[in-house]
């Protein structure tokens, strides 16, 4: 048959480009997920080569990091402190999603509701010490995303740009938590499985390992 | 995971079935009604930049005839013209439209994986198509930045429509993307995990690839157009300085400082050039179908084709640095994108080869289809040839921003694909709606395009080895110039004037044939690719009866030795009614 | 057999095209012809291609358009010819890489006997610096750029003291002499470009870019901007001389520095009243203008704008052109009696007359008229009050039957055609929008209800600065 031939010679062709679909297995909702988080890695990317470049460009000098994000506690000026619990916050929430996911597929929709909620909370938690921070920052610190008083203006522009834009995925996350929760908890997903667990898990991993690399680039820099 | 909990077919697809007209054609969540909105949309904001090209052609050919097209007027004209062609008409027409139409039905699949976002992806899409319109009714009109909107030019004072103009498209653009990509999540997903049994990914179909590997390039590449117009607007409206570095804008200081505005362009090419193959791709793929079947031969060398597709659209995201070789940029990066960009020429040149391999020794039915295939290869020809010009980078440096790349980029991204979706739907017109698009017609409107746009810019190439530089509203008395270069544009204006007016031709024959044409029956090419196998014409929603069809061979089985017919549909077995006894 | 007939056509109608075209590069006029070299490959390697490619596709739709009978040939692959095919490829890519990345080579590298200057870029105009005896440009800051400092110089720099400033004007170059061009914008993306040449880069507001040639051969060209830059994009035209060692260093010698600019002698108004009686004669004794001598008025119009009439009328820019009559009239006039002292004077004298409003003798649609000067604003400013950043001269309050006039010569090519006088041919390409006297008329009119705004504006604003001091 001549129509064959096409496909004989290499095995790893083969095995991918396979009828139906290339990832055996694979749910449509996960791989859209996958597909779409490659697309938005490439947006975060570009932002945090935006930062990185204007930061090399602009000629003014980059205010310290660690002295603009310290926080008094208890009098003593600490560097990082507010950043440091919330980093720890959200990759605390990355283990409980996946304790959730862990659970979906044990089929104890309850349990995998509640740690899925448990994860919301850490989320909501996280948001609500961004706005502190930020507040704490256009308040006190005067850091206007077009001016601040310790140097180049870009610093401002590129954290309130980029934590912002990663704080509308926290907070999309949540909201999108919730949902699901609500309704494996209900039982909606007994049929079909608890694949959406794991999709949203997905979704949530990704804005944690987001916001590792913006915590490295921004705060350790 | 357990094999029993995938869905590994379409098979069980639940279709939504509208119940409205509402539902049936607006909100409809059938890929096939998605598709055709996706499609009027696209072609009647593509009459819109149509008549600004006029416009423009106008003031070139004839300076100073016409009242009403002043500077402002002329660059809003050739910012919105560009922007519209690139983005709301060719992407959106062959991803949106095409890719929406074929993407199930080439594949054998019921709909797109996700047909309710799918459906909001269209009208958001055409959400974005309406703000952009929107730009001519704000205080100061469109944006007249041109459409690389490089700043700090775009948002300062002396373009027009630095108010709101340039707000607007921005906007407008990042809908557009958000519309992308909720369609592309769709194509890609829908091609990589819901084909029909029997169809490998060796066995789709030409068009398929292209399509999908313009949307992977889609989703990788519009990410930097996004980030790039939401650091612009910010830089409009809040006043960071992101793009901008410290300015005296026409005699006075300015609040930026130590923004980079060649970050923009890294941006925006690292965007715009995969965006080139993003139009590119799908015609390459859907003008191989075109050919085989109106050759009645196979496409020649089938997996390099797909090896070509995939290495352009690797390759399109190393190269973008090639539209910025006398910007300013570090001129060592000139080696490395050179480079990388002329070994893009050599899968693009096994792409040429190829279709004209496919017509040797082939039995070529001149239709209309092959017309226009015929007519997209010695264009595409020409702008590719051309583009190795502009690739070399000293090559370039004499005719970057001259008529040159005008021309260039025309014949290869504007008139070559242009002329892949004429023929396109000349080819599925049928399966659209059951009727024959009008023949007569279709042969004048062909010869006129193609001659026409040759004519436009064939010559266009000479001006700019003159020197004559592009976006100049006029050239007035110019020491490179004489008058013949007067003469030349208005000849170049009057074939521009007469293949646009030659359009209505083709807007008359979509409707004529529509009420009037004759019927087509449900294979009118005597293809092999399954949307011409589907039980009805034009396919009801869901495509396929109760089973999807099984494929047992590659899309291009024409004029098998032996076969009784000269073509063997993809879901026919071995020794079916095409085929007939005498091979197996 | 249409199809093949037509494509033969396009393939030899090409060819004939390019052998009987007219267009072609200009006569190169730099030591760039490696780039014309690697033009040329490109175009023969390309020209090949074209034509086996259109021939070979003429033949087959020729050879096996449908016919009765006849059937494809069924054929996959060949792997052979496909092989071939893409090595022969591969060689014609190299063979235009090659030549092509030697030259760039070149290109980026400058040889280190290559004289600096500067070239700043601006909306919409060319403005030049060239070192000193110390052959070293001065320091400059884009936060210093004003109206007095157009360049940002850095006035404690010593080095900057003797850089020469060419504001607007032509730059002479020596020729067979390497020349490192350092490119700065003020304000938008512009593009360097002297087709001659054929080297062209881009100027780039934040950041210096360079590039280098060797100017050839004597004579005068044109620079064009090459990259959009606003609605004046068109007009931001230049002019570059190369001239014979001994015809540069005498031009060399007539131009001034930093420090002489930044020095000039304040005009002394008293001193310029004297030479002031012989204008008064057609100008009027306040400067007010007399439309019976076709003399405009001159009280109230920017210093900037009287000294450069001044000069483009020694220099021989204006009042040349045969039709120009009253142009004429004061070209004489102005060789007589200017050195460089009694300009500063006479203007100096001309600044302190009283600036009443010139009075209406136009008569046109000011509606219409303002529509029209939308495309005038970016310069003249939205008040007509003009602008020395966009050197544009104020229009509000003068005498309209002067603008009239001028309009007319601009757009008649009387005024502006000289070929070192690109101002002349910016506000020539921009007149071109007025259609015909009507719209001259329309936007005069629409000039004159300026006038009184303007006064008003002026009024506020002396009241303004007033209370603020009293506040403070």
């Amino acid at each position: 048959m001549a129509e064959a031939t096409s496909t004989q010679r290499l095995q790893l062709v083969e095995d991918w480009s396979a009828d139906v679909a290339v990832f055996k297995g694979v749910p449509w909702g996960k791989a859209m997920m996958w597909i779409f988080l490659l697309s938005d890695t490439f947006i975060f990317t570009s932002f945090l080569t935006g930062y990185m470049t204007v930061r090399m460009t602009t000629a003014e000098p980059w205010p310290n990091p660690s002295e603009v994000f310290a926080l008094d506690a208890f009098g003593v000026p600490v560097p990082l402190l507010l950043i440091a619990i919330m980093t720890f916050i959200l990759i605390s929430s990355s283990g409980t999603m996946a304790m959730a996911v862990n659970m979906g597929y044990r089929r104890k929709r309850k349990a995998a509701a509640v740690l899925m909620i448990v994860t919301a909370i850490f989320g909501a938690s996280f948001v609500g010490m961004q706005m502190f921070e930020w507040t704490k920052l256009i308040v006190d610190e005067g850091v206007r995303p077009w001016s601040n008083p310790m140097g180049a203006s870009q610093f401002g522009a590129c954290f309130f740009m980029i934590t912002g834009f990663h704080g509308l995925h926290v907070s999309a996350g949540v909201v999108y938590l919730a949902i699901v929760a609500t309704r494996v908890w209900r039982g909606r997903y007994e049929e079909k499985g608890y694949d959406i667990v794991e999709i949203t898990g997905l979704y949530w991993h990704f804005v944690d390992l987001v916001w590792v690399f913006i915590f490295a680039f921004f705060y350790l820099w | 995971m357990a094999v029993e909990a995938q869905i590994p077919y379409q098979e069980a697809l639940d279709v939504h079935h509208p119940h409205s007209w509402l539902t049936r054609y607006w909100f409809s969540q059938d890929h096939k009604v998605i598709a055709i909105q996706y499609g009027i949309t696209a072609i009647g904001v593509g009459l819109v930049a149509l008549v600004l090209s006029g416009m423009m052609r106008l003031q070139l050919g004839f300076p100073d005839s016409f009242d009403f097209i002043d500077p402002e007027a002329y660059y809003q004209f050739i910012t919105m013209h560009g922007m519209i062609m690139v983005i709301y008409l060719l992407t959106a027409l062959l991803l949106g439209g095409f890719g929406n139409y074929l993407v199930p039905l080439m594949c054998g699949a019921r709909d797109m994986v996700f047909p309710f976002v799918n459906m909001i992806s269209y009208h958001v899409y055409f959400a974005s198509v309406l703000i952009l319109l929107a730009s001519y009714f704000v205080p100061g009109g469109p944006t007249g930045a041109g459409w690389t909107l490089y700043p700090p030019q775009a948002i300062l004072t002396g373009t027009p429509g630095v108010d709101w103009g340039i707000l607007t498209m921005l906007v407008s653009l990042a809908v557009f993307i958000v519309a992308f990509t909720m369609g592309g999540l769709n194509y890609v997903t829908t091609i990589l995990q819901a084909r029909t049994r029997g169809m490998s990914l060796m066995r789709m179909p030409l068009s398929i690839w292209g399509i999908f590997m313009a949307t992977v390039l889609g989703l990788l590449a519009f990410p930097a157009l996004f980030v790039s117009a939401v650091m612009m607007i910010l830089d409009k409206t809040i006043g960071t300085s992101f793009f901008m570095p410290a300015i005296s804008s026409l005699g006075e200081q300015l609040d930026y400082s130590g923004g980079s505005p060649l970050l923009f362009q890294h941006l925006f090419w690292f965007f715009g050039h995969p965006e080139v193959y993003i139009v590119a791709l799908p015609a390459f793929g859907i003008v191989s179908d075109l050919i085989s079947t109106h050759a009645r031969k196979n496409i020649f060398g089938y997996r390099m084709m797909v090896w070509a597709i995939v290495a352009i659209g690797v390759l399109s995201f190393i190269v973008w640095a090639h539209h910025m070789y006398v910007s300013g940029m570090h001129p060592y990066f000139g080696f490395f994108f050179a480079t990388t960009t002329l070994i893009i020429a050599v899968p693009t040149a096994i792409k040429v080869y190829n279709w004209t391999l496919t017509l040797l020794r082939a039995n070529i039915h001149m239709t209309v289809p092959m017309l226009f295939s015929i007519a997209f290869v010695i264009t595409f020809v020409v702008g590719g040839l051309t583009g190795l010009f502009l690739g070399n980078v000293i090559v370039d440096v004499p005719l970057s921003d001259t008529y040159f790349v005008v021309a260039h980029f025309h014949m290869v991204m504007g008139v070559s694909p242009i002329l892949v979706i004429f023929g396109a739907i000349y080819h599925w017109y049928p399966k659209m709606t059951g009727k024959m698009l009008d023949d007569r017609i279709g042969q004048v409107h062909f010869w006129i395009t193609f001659l026409g746009t040759y004519a436009i810019y064939y010559p266009m190439h000479y001006l700019g080895f003159v020197g004559v530089p592009r976006r100049y509203f006029a050239n007035g008395e110019m020491a490179i110039i004489d008058e013949s270069v007067l003469l030349l544009n208005q000849g170049i204006t009057i074939a521009a004037l007469i293949v646009g007016v030659a359009q209505i031709l083709f807007i008359w024959n979509l409707i004529y044939s529509y009420y009037r044409g004759r019927d087509s029956g449900p294979n009118p090419w005597k293809a092999t690719t399954l949307e011409w196998q589907t039980p009805e014409t034009p396919p009801r929603h869901g495509n396929w009866e109760s089973t999807l069809p099984t494929v047992h061979r590659w899309a291009y089985d024409y004029s098998v030795p032996g076969a009784k017919d000269d073509f063997i549909p993809q879901s026919e077995p071995p020794g079916g009614e095409h085929e007939g006894s005498a091979r197996t | 057999m249409i199809v093949a007939i037509m494509l033969f056509i396009i393939v030899i109608g090409s060819l004939v095209f390019n052998f009987l075209s007219p267009w072609w590069f200009t006569e190169i006029a730099s030591n760039w012809g490696g780039i014309d070299f690697a033009v040329f490959v490109t175009f023969w390697i390309c020209g090949v291609a074209f034509v086996l490619i259109g021939l070979f596709m003429v033949y087959t739709t020729w050879k096996y358009r449908r016919r009765e009978g006849q059937t494809a040939v069924y054929e996959p692959e060949n792997k052979r010819l496909e092989w071939i095919l893409t090595i022969l490829t591969t060689i014609g890519v190299v063979g235009m890489l090659a030549p092509g990345l030697l030259v760039w080579d070149d290109y980026v590298n400058v040889p280190p006997q290559a004289r600096e200057v500067e070239i700043v870029g601006q909306q919409w105009s060319w403005s030049y610096r060239l070192p000193g005896e110390d052959g070293i440009l001065g320091t400059v800051d884009a936060k210093l750029i004003s109206v007095d400092n157009p360049f940002g110089l850095d006035p404690e720099d010593p080095d900057g003291q003797d850089d020469i400033l060419i504001e607007r004007e032509a730059l002479h170059l020596p020729i067979d002499r390497p020349v490192k061009a350092l490119l700065r914008s003020k304000d938008v993306l512009h593009d360097f470009y002297v087709p001659q040449f054929r080297a062209k880069m881009d100027l780039v507001p934040g950041m210096i870019t360079y590039m280098w040639f060797t100017p050839t051969r004597v004579g005068t060209y044109e620079v064009l901007c090459a990259e959009l830059c606003g609605i004046g994009h068109h007009t931001m035209r230049g002019t570059v001389v190369v001239d014979t060692q001994e015809d540069y260093d005498t031009w060399l010698d007539g131009q001034q520095t930093y420090a002489q600019i930044s020095t000039r002698p304040q005009g002394d108004p008293i001193a310029g009243q004297a030479t002031y009686a012989v204008c008064a004669a057609c100008h009027g004794p306040a400067g007010e203008g007399l439309v019976a001598l076709n003399a405009p008025k001159l009280s109230g119009q920017d210093e900037w704008y009287l000294r450069h009439q001044i000069l483009a009328y020694k220099q021989g820019l204006r009042g040349v052109h045969e039709e120009d009559t009253y142009g004429k009239e004061m070209a004489p006039m102005v060789a007589t009696l200017f050195d460089a002292a009694t300009t500063e004077n006479v203007i100096a004298y001309i600044r302190s007359l009283p600036d009443d409003p010139a009075p209406v003798t136009i008569d046109g649609n000011a509606d219409r008229g303002a529509n029209l000067y939308s495309g005038c604003t970016v310069c003249h400013g939205s008040d007509g009050g003009g602008s020395h950043g966009t050197f544009a001269p104020r229009l509000a309050g003068m005498t309209d039957w002067y603008l009239a006039r001028q309009l007319q010569n601009f757009r008649a090519g009387i005024r502006g055609s000289h070929p070192m006088d690109n101002l002349g041919k910016q506000m020539g390409l921009m007149s071109k929008q007025l259609g015909d006297d009507d719209a001259i008329n329309d936007v005069v009119a629409y000039i004159n209800t300026m006038s009184t705004r303007m006064t008003q504006t002026a009024m506020r604003q002396t009241i303004d600065d007033r209370g603020e001091t009293d506040g403070g």
